[in-house]
Order: C-alpha cells, then structure tokens, then sequence
C-alpha cells in the first residue's frame, strides 16, 4: 500500500515538472513573438518547484508513513542489540 | 557496556548529557559566535546601503561605453557558493553507493555545509539582483524555462537544497531519537525531528532503501545543477572566454575541488573541537585527500585543454581575453591560481605515498583550492567582461568596493553562525552506535 | 503588422552625434547611458588618417540572446520586430547585458532623482531656464507602450533595472519616426516596415551592398548598414571610455 502511494506520488512529481517545463512556462525556441517570454500559466516557475520537491518527498513518505510491517516490533539500541522482533 | 565517545558516555541508564556539547554554550563557541555575529553585521550594514543607494557604490558599471562588468564579486561568490554546494552530496552518494563507510563520520558535516552553502549562494542572489524583491515575486510567477538562469533558480537553489534537506532529515532521525531520550530543553526539538523513529529492523531497512534511491536520484541532480551554471556562462556567444561547451563539466569538476576541499577543513575542525579522533581518523582524511587529488588532475585537464582551445586559433577577441589573463591585466591573479593548484596538488601527492602526513596536508590543500577556487572564478566572470567585448570598446576596469566585500564577508558569517549554530543543537558527527550495528 | 528595420549609411555620417543628443532628450536617459552611440574611430598615423564613424542603436536581433536569457521575461520580442524591456517585470539580474554581443544594455545603478545630468531642485537652474524646471519632459514616457501595453518607455525612472534603444516605440505608435532618424542633419538613417517594398529602409537596402555588424554571433540583427564596415584590426577609438562617478 506504501509503495504504491509513494511511487504514484513520484510519477506525480516527474509528471508535473515535465507539464511545467515543456506546456506551461514559456514557449521555448527562438523568440519570435511575447509569448516566448511570458508563461502559459502563471505560476509555472512554481510548479516546477514543486514537482521536484515532490519527487524527494516521496522518500520521506515512504519512510515516514506507517505500515503493517510495523506493528508488533520495538527496536532498542541499548547496548546495540535488538529487542523484540 | 558502557563506552566513551567524546564526552558522552551512554550504555547507562539514564543518559544525562547531549553529546558533542549540544545544548551547552562553551567559552571558545561563544568567541566564534561573536566572531560570526560581527562578521554577519557588517555584511548587513554593507547591503542596507546597497538597498537604499543603489549599486552605484559597488563597483560595477556598465559593459561598453561605460568600461564596467555588471557582474562583479557577488556573481564571483554565487558561482563559488553553489559549487561548496557539492561536498555533501557526493560524499553521501560514496558512502551509500559504494559502501565506503569508514566516510560515514563527515557525512553530516558534509550534507550540513551543502545546505548551509546553497543558502548563502540563495543570499548571494539576493544580493546581486536590482530588484530583490521583485525577483522573489516575479521569479516564481513569470520564470522562463528558456532561460539558463531558470536551472539555476529551479534546480540548484529550490531542488538541489530541498533534496538535500531531505537528505539530511531522513539521515538523522536515529541520532535525533537517541538524543531525545536526554531530558533538556531540547528534548521536544530532538522528539519531533525523530518523528516516531524506534530503530526497529523495518524501519532501519526502509531507510537503507530510501537513501540508496536517494543518492542515486540526487547524483544525476547534482550534475544538472551545476551544469545549468556552467551553461549560465558557456551559452552566450557574445562574450568570448565564456562561450566554451567546456563550461558545464568545468563547473562540476571545479564543485567538486572546492567542495571536498572546504569539507577537509571542516572535519578538521570538528575533529579538533569535539575531540573525535578516534573516529575521524587519518583514513578517513586520508581517502578524501585521494578524492580531492583525483578531482584537481581533472580540473586541469579541462582548464588546460579550454586554454589550449583558445591558443591555438581563437577568435580574435578571445586571444585578446587569454592574453589579459596569460601577460595582462590579470595575469598576476591568474600564475597565482596554478600556483596554488599545483601547490595543493604537490602537498596531496606527497601524502599519498606519506599517508603520516593526510591531516595536515589535506587541511592545507583544502584552503589552498578554496582560495584558488574564489580566484578562478573572478577569473572566469571579469575578464571577458572587461576585455571581451565583440565590438571595439576600448577595455575595461574593475575593482569591488567595501559594499561588495562587505556583503560577502557577512555572507561568510552567516554561514558559520548557522554551523556553529548547527552544532550546538544536533550531533554533526553520527552517533558512533549506527557503526557497531553495521558491523554487528 | 510591420516589420521594422534600420538601415544606416556610413558614407553619410559625420560623426556630429547628433542622434546621440535626440535619444537622449526623447528618452530621457540618465547619466552615462547612450541608448545611440556613436563610434568614432582612427587609423593610420599622421599624414594618412583615416577616420569614421559607426552609430549603434539596439540592433532588436531576430535572434536576440538578451531575450533568450531573461529569466522572468521583462525582455520580449515583439511581432513586429522591436525588443522591448519592461521596466516593471525587471529583476535587475543584468543578465541581458552580458549576453548581449554589440553592448547596448544600461543599468540604474542609481535612484532617478540622482540619475541626470542636472539637479532639477537647484533654485540657480530655475532661474537659467525661466521657470520651467524641467526643461522638457517627455510626457509619453511612463505610459504604457508596445502592442502588450507594458512599462517600456523611456529610461532611468526606475533604479536597478536594465533598459536599452527602443527605436522610440512611443514615437512609433503616433506615427513618428525614431528620434534619431528624425534629427540627423545629413539623412544617415532610413527607418520603416522591411516587409513593404517601398519603405525608406527597403529601398535603401535594396540598392545597394550593405552588412550587419557581427553577423557571425548568429543574432540576425535588424540593423543594416550600407558602406564599408569601418572596423578593422588598426582601427581604435578616439577617445577613452568614461565611467560614471
């Protein structure tokens, strides 16, 4: 269940970034007219931005985001062995 | 089992004391402190006028008719903040791809002076821009993918730092629950930072899963980064000395020099200040000395393979650059640079086959590169500006005033106060229990 | 929609710089900052002199590197053929001006009130021009100008922002022609629609042999110059560069 969140939330990143930076910024290419210098949609910087924050987010989720596997174990470190499993 | 690391001694119940000092202000930290402070100050002094005078106090003018560089010290530093920028993700990319966890000691120091450092280049920006303000509202609204300066503001200054942060985040949590067991004033600081980190066998493997995918995905990211800087300079055909396809390895090698050099120098002081040299061993310094040799001989294969390019059959206003740097206006700056480097270089190959020496060589090194670093980039920014020029304007001069140094040496302040701050609330060395699992 | 160009004949000019005077009062550039500018250049030693003269406005390229770079797009090109600056989106980055071959880019480095050549609050001043401090003031300057309506006219209003020659967009739009081309006493430039066969730049270009400066860079200028290209390796300025206080 936590990967596919978390690979879904990384398809989201990529996949906003790439819209932002091919579809919603400026047109790229020679400039030949004002909108190769004004964004599509507003904001598109922004996007961006946030699709490659979302794509190092997803680590954080996929460690922080609790699941089945968790339950039932305590770690300890004290004098570095384990207890529980 | 108890055992004694710096000054903590834990495998007794209850722990009473941080490690490494954390939480308590010391006499020399204090000096430091004050040192930053003052420093930082006067940077803030020095921008304050700046803001409300304009740029004319700084030393730059205008390019042409006006025989000024509009890019001057500031855009000198960015260029050497972002490339400091590369220690720490590189060293965490080795020590998780390639298992090499003897490194693991200066990871933190590592991944901590990779933020700390795009921070300032972020400052440094600031900075420079005529309009700060505007450049944070317009940035964000109107930023053009088209533009080199998009990768610079996207990737390296928003992502790069971001995934660093995560990074170093995801890195920390087990220190942050071990010292959320010492009761203080930063216990509910260390408690919420561990977020509910209990070292249990599954979290321990997510983690290893996560930061392998991690330094992988931060690599490639590393290199666009910096790279989109190098195109920065090596895509404009009107100004010869930096329309060079070289630019963009240029600037990743030259991270790396800078980089791992600033990061030799502070393990040394760390080392020193928390007293870990049992754990920042000579081959720990000795292998990050290898790195930064490595990464000098290939920093002057590109250097001499641009310069020889230029040589041999340049356009003519880019043997007119070449020539102010190799007998000109530049060129004490510029024997002074290769001095340094082969200076730096000698000092390395020497504790190669004397590996007695790595400590005292490696620091050395380190602030031999760092300086020559700061050089070369003035190097690279000023004199296609002053003597560049494609139309025949007669050259220029440039020379920062106190505003431009000023803000940069609180620039550098700002930065050690958020280390030295750094320090004092969070262990930047790990926790030596992670080791002793690791070998269990 | 026209597609304006310039043309310049070198064979005309005389280096009086008159155009250099007429952008500045039209567009009230402050100190330093030479939107035209007029190259003046010798070679040879005495008795075989040779000197001449080169003006460069902006060249408003077709392939215009300043506005490949602008990171929040303050520099735009327009359809008909001008780049513009807005003085409104400016970050001040100054990024257009170390990408721009010919060096046609000006910053304010200062507040405007600091930024002229004359002191308008001086009491002496108003008695030297009789009451009318100043002088002249262009009064389209400070509107909105150029097809998207934006803040692109004139110059030195606005501190850290970079701006450059317009080809007097705020003259265009009433009809006008640029100010430079409008007081050359000797008709050095010839200004209109290149896509019009009848214009005064396409008749001029049509004639005769004519060159763009740096056609190399790739930038495809919309600056046409007739005459010999008067750069060469002996050619040097005749005098020194001057940089502001």
């Amino acid at each position: 269940m936590r990967r596919t969140i978390v690979f879904g939330w990384l398809i989201a990143g990529f996949f906003l970034q790439a819209t932002a930076y091919f579809f919603l910024g400026a047109k790229l290419g020679i400039p030949q007219s004002p909108a190769n210098s004004n964004p599509r949609v507003p904001y598109a910087g922004l996007v961006f931005i946030c699709g490659v924050m979302m794509v190092f987010i997803s680590a954080v989720i996929y460690e922080l985001l609790p699941d089945r596997e968790d339950k039932g174990q305590t770690g300890d470190v004290r004098d570095g062995r384990e207890y529980g499993r | 089992m108890a055992q004694r690391v710096g000054t903590y001694t834990y495998g007794s119940e209850p722990t009473e004391r941080l490690p490494y000092g954390i939480g308590r202000v010391t006499g020399p930290w204090l000096f430091a402190a004050a040192l930053a402070a003052g420093a930082f100050g006067f940077g803030v002094y020095a921008y304050y006028r700046q803001y409300t005078e304009g740029e004319v106090i700084t030393g730059m003018r205008d390019i042409g008719t006006m025989g000024g560089t509009p890019w001057g010290l500031y855009v000198v530093f960015i260029a050497y903040f972002v490339g400091v920028s590369f220690a720490g993700i590189i060293l965490a990319a080795l020590i998780r791809l390639m298992n090499l966890h003897q490194l693991k000691p200066v990871a933190r120091i590592a991944e901590v002076l990779t933020v700390i450092a795009l921070v300032c280049a972020a400052c440094c920006v600031l900075a420079d821009l005529g309009n700060p303000i505007r450049g944070l509202l317009n940035l964000p609204r109107y930023a053009r993918p088209g533009s080199p300066l998009f990768g610079t503001f996207t990737l390296v200054i928003s992502g790069y730092m971001f995934a660093s942060l995560v990074y170093l985040y995801l890195d920390s949590r087990r220190d942050a629950m071990i010292c959320a067991r010492v009761p203080g004033r930063l216990q509910t600081f260390h408690r919420i930072w561990a977020a509910g980190y209990r070292d249990t066998p599954a979290q321990r493997r997510r983690h290893y899963t996560a930061s392998f995918w991690l330094a992988i995905a931060i690599v490639p990211l590393l290199v666009t980064a910096h790279s989109t800087l190098g195109f920065v300079f090596g895509l404009q055909i009107g100004r010869p000395g930096w329309h060079s396809a070289l630019q963009a390895p240029s600037f990743v090698i030259m991270a790396g020099v800078s980089g791992t050099g600033l990061l030799i120098v502070a393990a040394a002081i760390m080392r020193r200040a928390l007293g870990e040299q049992e754990r920042l061993t000579g081959e720990v310094f000795r292998w990050l000395n290898n790195l930064l040799l490595v990464l000098i001989l290939a920093y002057l294969y590109l250097w001499i393979v641009e310069t020889l390019s230029s040589v041999y059959q340049g356009g003519e206003q880019e043997v007119e650059v070449t020539r102010a740097l190799f007998t000109g206006e530049y060129a004490t700056l510029f024997w002074l640079v290769l001095a340094l480097l082969l200076s730096a270089l000698a000092l390395l190959i020497a504790q190669f086959f004397r590996p007695g020496l790595a400590l005292v060589a490696g620091v050395t090194a380190g602030v031999l590169v760092n300086v020559a670093a700061i050089f070369k980039r003035f190097l690279l920014v000023i004199p296609s500006q002053t003597h560049g020029p494609l139309l025949p304007y007669s050259p220029g001069h440039y020379s920062p005033t106190w505003v431009e140094y000023g803000v940069v040496i609180g620039l550098f302040g700002f930065g050690t106060l958020l280390f030295i701050g750094f320090a004092k609330t969070f262990p930047i060395i790990h926790l030596p229990e992670a080791e002793k699992e690791r070998a269990a | 929609m026209p597609s304006y160009a310039m043309a310049i004949d070198l064979d005309r000019c005389m280096g009086c710089r008159a155009c250099m005077e007429a952008c500045k009062v039209e567009n009230n550039t402050p100190e330093a900052a030479f939107w035209m500018y007029v190259f003046r250049f010798e070679e040879g030693a005495y008795p075989d002199v040779n000197v001449s003269f080169l003006p460069r406005p902006c060249q408003h390229c077709d392939n215009p590197p300043c506005v490949k770079v602008c990171p929040v797009g303050a520099r735009y090109k327009q359809e008909d053929g001008l780049v513009l600056s807005d003085f409104d989106r400016c970050i001040g980055c100054r990024y257009c001006e170390v990408a721009c071959p010919y060096g046609v880019n000006y910053f304010n480095w200062k507040h405007p009130e600091e930024n002229y050549y004359l002191d308008w609050d001086d009491p002496e001043l108003e008695e030297v021009t009789g009451g009318a401090v100043p002088p002249y003031a262009n009064p389209d300057l400070g509107q909105p100008h150029g097809t998207e309506g934006r803040n692109v006219a004139g110059g030195g209003n606005t501190k850290g922002v970079t701006e450059k020659c317009t080809f007097c967009v705020q003259r265009l739009e009433k009809g006008l022609l640029p100010a430079c081309v409008a007081n050359c006493p000797v008709s050095v430039f010839a200004f209109g629609d290149l896509d019009d066969p009848g214009s005064a730049v396409s008749t001029a270009v049509a004639g005769r042999p004519h060159f763009s400066l740096l056609e190399e860079a790739g930038t495809k200028p919309r600056v046409f110059y007739l005459g010999e290209n008067p750069i060469s390796r002996e050619s040097k300025q005749l005098e020194e560069v001057r940089k502001r206080a």
